[in-house]
């Protein structure tokens, strides 16, 4: 080419030239066309290094580099050799040419634009060069530099699996940095040449000095993309563990602020609203402060957490609002692992047993083993013990003095009537007013979980169609089960395997074979006159005394003015009415005191009369003489013994057997087979079987109006029928108790220290009971051992040769056709022929 | 809240780097003419000595240097937004151009390329 510049200008050259591509000429624009050294103008970079194929925005503020860019803005091409600092040295010094490494890079300033004293330029790098001769410091660095060869590719197929693996990895490095500006992905990710891909990490990634100047002098394009794909692989595994933990970091903030923002809302609208500021908030928060401070079991936290967050989501005027708030107050307040600590010392305990009650040896000696075996194996599951025993023995009290013994809360609750299995497991929440078992509830008053629980009136248990509660209190009493039990308004599982049950109840028979099964059962039986005078003196009179404001020497109630009002004031195995009725006697003496008219009064048995009326009660008094066919028994009942007559009469022309006196079916059958046994027996005992067929018999035992049953009436039935039928009476100071069999066998029967304490008491001094009960007879205390002969029978005939008289009394009517040749044992009825019509 | 940017520390703050070529390019227009191609590049300032035009196969290429004529001794540069040095273009046609006839010429500070095909 030839012509001028001059020429070019758009009228000088419309003449078409042929353009043939020429070697020579073309090597002068192209890249590295220019392998001569040349003399440049040289910018020092501080902590950057520029590569070829990059533009970059430079702020330049030293003087010395605003020379260099000044002296190549000068230049007709605006080229400017960019060379960078070694990292040794400092900042502040212009560098000297050694302190300058040996490579750097051609660029172009593609824009200028000044900033006061400053400028800022756009360059655009072209070139790698290498430093030849340094020409110049002042005003600017200037040198001799040559330009380099690009990197040449050593083996092809390796550089483009660097290159595709870089591709990979900086997709990777793109997915965690969202803010990289689009241009930038595509320029990147659409990048085809290798070595310009692998310049750009180079000045992209912030990888220091030294590392980017060794990218910039690698000769062979393998070395630079190896050194990229080693800087790119660190700096992605540190930017995938940044992220990591920023977004986890980011995460959580993000979380408590949406849920303060969400809050803070909340407020407002409920402030908006009307409702209550403040108080349904501050509620919940206040339930949330106990939570977190209470001691609950994993599983109960996660349920009142989730019921806390349910109350935050309603309003206050909500009815599940309070439902839901009086769940967790209840949860809060339960002794979920809230414990005493026992008090185990044995002799302590047993004075205090001592203390609080009189007698009882063998109760005493049963609950101190129990505390023994909870010494020494203090994770044993407490026992589960039944007091059967007469009202007013002492069983709810004994159950306080363990309590007391054991150092632990005392809880009563009373089972008379509870018929329906809810009151003791509670109902479901879904209910309106629904509330925990009385278990649970009373579990909460004791405030721990190992209190001493009465259940009281065992025994009196309903059951209907609406459930069973026996059969709820067979989990609770079940020391394999009761560690869960789960309460339907709670729904959590409790662990009531600490806590002491001590169930009571009057009798035995309605409790339920399985619950039964279950306990511990200690029998507490009545207490003699003797007991009674002892529990009365050491107890009773003293407590009632300070009770109605009175002092020890003020009151005095002699032993015999005690004893009367126990036999005749009150009928009882118990002492609740001695007390109370010695209750009333101090009060009366507490009004003369009160009044001045005395200063002490000593109550003598003559006196009680005056302060207590005519006797209320006669007992059954042991009979003089009994007719033939009246025959002493003995009873057992809830009050103690009873001491009762089988009363039995002849009724000629009369059919079978008539039975009246509320007896009950085991009773009537009773009857039954004392007469049936009689009849096949009747020439043993010199019966005539006559009246067998002639006549019939009544049957009645007094007092009519209280109902009567069970087996141990036996012996007494066979013993009145056999004296009817034989005119011989039965002895007068003799009373007896045992179940027969057809055969002629004595059954043993229960109650036996009652029975004998009711005959003593009515002044019976001989007993027939059977054999087998004689171990029974170990109770009876001593004072009323030592008035009776007790006779120990095992069959009917002994019970009859011990109990009739040998005289007969009153014979029976004679039989309408008297066959003399029959030959009975029976001695003749002469005086008395009563026909029947 | 607070953003965590972590980002500032792999990429550096202070180089906002934009990959480029080697050279410029300047920007250029291409007609389908009657029997060609006009293409019209943005690039005034260039005398002819500094310019190369390459055909090969498809593409033409546009190859040069352009110079700063204007600076004098003694003159302070106070803005510069012309790109000057050397500049690469290459344009890429859908059929080949080899052996069409080319002519260039200057309007209105426009390099006019006229490649006739026929």
């Amino acid at each position: 080419m030839s012509e001028t510049p001059e020429k070019v200008q758009p009228e000088t050259i419309p003449n078409t030239t042929e353009t043939q591509p020429k070697p020579t000429e073309e090597l002068r624009f192209s890249a590295q066309s220019n392998t001569e050294p040349f003399e440049i103008a040289v910018l020092a970079l501080q902590n950057l290094t520029l590569f070829p194929e990059t533009v970059v925005p430079l702020g330049v503020g030293r003087p010395r580099s605003i020379a260099a860019v000044e002296s190549a803005l000068a230049t007709q091409e605006k080229l400017l050799g960019c060379i960078t600092v070694r990292s040794t040295n400092s900042d502040e010094a212009d560098a000297a040419p050694a302190d300058l490494y040996g490579v750097g890079t051609l660029v172009m300033i593609k824009r200028m634009e000044r900033a006061g004293e400053a400028m800022r330029i756009v360059v655009q790098g072209t070139e790698r060069v290498r430093v030849k001769e340094w020409k110049q410091t002042d005003p600017h660095l200037r040198a001799v530099v040559q330009i380099l060869p690009e990197p040449r590719i050593v083996d092809a197929e390796q550089v483009e699996a660097a290159k595709r693996n870089l591709q990979q990895m900086i997709q990777e490095a793109l997915a965690l940095l969202p803010n990289v500006p689009p241009e930038v992905r595509i320029a990147v990710l659409g990048s085809v040449d290798a070595v310009r891909l692998a310049y750009f990490l180079g000045s992209i990634l912030n990888l220091g000095v030294e590392e980017e100047q060794k990218m910039l002098e690698a000769d062979t394009a393998d070395e630079l993309l190896r050194l990229a794909h080693a800087n790119l692989a660190r700096e992605l595994e540190i930017l995938q563990l940044r992220s990591k933990i920023a977004s986890e970091a980011q995460t959580e903030m993000d979380k408590a602020q949406r849920d303060y923002v969400l809050r803070q809302q909340m407020r407002a609208i409920q402030k908006e609203l009307g409702e209550d500021e403040g108080g349904e908030a501050a509620e919940a928060e206040l339930l949330r402060e106990r939570l977190e401070k209470a001691d609950l079991p994993d599983e109960v936290r996660t349920e009142a957490d989730r019921e806390l967050k349910r109350m935050q989501r309603l309003p206050a005027a909500a009815p599940d609002y309070h439902v839901i708030r009086t769940y967790l107050e209840y949860v809060l307040e339960l002794p979920w692992r809230k414990a005493s600590e026992d008090k185990l010392d044995l002799a302590e305990a047993r004075k205090i047993l001592d203390e609080d009650h009189y007698g009882l040896e063998d109760v005493k000696e049963r609950i101190l083993e129990f505390l023994a075996v909870i010494k020494l194996r203090p994770d044993t599951k407490s026992p589960i013990i039944l007091f059967v025993g007469p009202p007013g023995v002492g069983k709810t009290s004994l159950g306080r003095s363990i309590a007391r013994a054991l150092g632990r809360q005392f809880e009563r609750m009373s089972l008379g009537g509870v018929r329906d299995e809810a009151e003791l497991r509670g109902h479901r929440r879904t209910y309106i007013g629904a509330l925990p078992g009385r278990i649970v509830q009373s579990i909460r008053r004791a405030g721990v979980n190992n209190p001493v629980l009465m259940l009281d009136e065992i025994d009196k248990l309903g059951n209907d169609y609406r459930g069973d509660p026996s059969a709820a209190l067979l989990e609770i009493l079940d020391p394999q089960q009761n560690n869960s039990f789960r309460d339907h308004y709670l729904d959590l599982p409790f662990d009531l395997s600490r806590v002491f049950f001590i169930a009571t109840a009057n009798q035995l028979g309605p409790i339920p074979a399985p619950l039964r099964d279950r306990m511990e059962i200690i029998g507490l039986a009545g207490y003699s006159d003797r007991e009674k005078l002892e529990i009365a003196r050491r107890y009773l009179i003293p407590r009632q005394t300070s009770e109605n404001g009175l002092t020890g020497g003020q009151l005095q109630i002699s032993d015999e003015a005690v004893e009367l009002i126990a036999a005749r004031y009150t009928r009882e195995a118990g002492v609740r009415q001695l007390e109370r009725t010695i209750g009333s006697i101090a009060r009366k003496v507490a009004l003369a005191i009160a009044q001045a008219q005395s200063e002490s009064v000593k109550v003598e048995a003559s006196d009680i009369r005056e302060y207590l009326g005519p006797p209320r009660f006669y007992p059954e008094q042991a009979r003089k003489e009994l007719p033939a066919g009246v025959a002493t028994g003995m009873a057992w009942t809830e009050m103690g013994g009873e001491v009762l007559f089988i009363e039995a009469t002849l009724l000629p022309g009369g059919r079978g057997l008539t039975i009246t006196g509320q007896l009950g079916e085991v009773m009537q059958e009773s009857a039954r087979a004392a007469q049936s046994y009689l009849w096949s027996h009747a020439a043993e005992f010199g019966i005539d079987p006559i009246f067998f067929k002639e006549f019939g018999v009544h049957l009645h035992v007094p007092a009519g109006a209280i109902p009567k049953d069970g087996p141990s009436a036996g012996v007494t039935i066979t013993s009145a029928l056999a004296s009817l039928y034989t005119g011989r009476r039965v002895r007068s100071d003799t009373a007896m108790t045992g179940e027969i069999t057809l055969s002629g066998l004595v059954f043993p029967i229960g109650g036996v220290k009652e029975k004998v304490l009711a005959a003593h008491r009515a002044g019976i001094r001989r007993i027939l009971l059977p054999q087998r009960n004689e171990a029974d007879t170990d109770d009876i205390p001593e004072d009323v051992r030592k008035d009776l002969q007790i006779i120990f029978v095992s069959r009917i005939s002994e019970v009859l040769d011990a109990a009739l008289e040998v005289l007969v009394a009153n014979p029976p009517p004679a039989p309408l056709i008297t066959d003399s040749s029959q030959g009975s044992r029976r001695t003749e009825p002469e005086s008395i022929a009563v026909k029947p019509a | 809240m607070r953003k965590l940017d972590f980002e500032v520390s792999l990429v550096r703050p202070d180089r906002r780097v934009k990959p480029s070529g080697r050279l410029w390019n300047p920007s250029a227009d291409v007609y389908k003419s009657d029997d060609g191609w006009l293409v019209k590049v943005d690039l005034a300032g260039i005398c002819s000595d500094d310019l190369e035009i390459e055909i090969h196969g498809a593409n033409l290429t546009l190859r040069g240097c352009r110079r700063d004529t204007h600076y004098r001794e003694g003159y302070i540069y106070h803005q510069m937004e012309i790109t000057y040095s050397r500049f690469e273009k290459t344009i890429e046609f859908p059929s080949p151009i080899e052996g069409a006839s080319v002519a260039r010429d200057y309007t209105d500070g426009f390099l006019i390329v006229h490649i006739s095909t026929q």
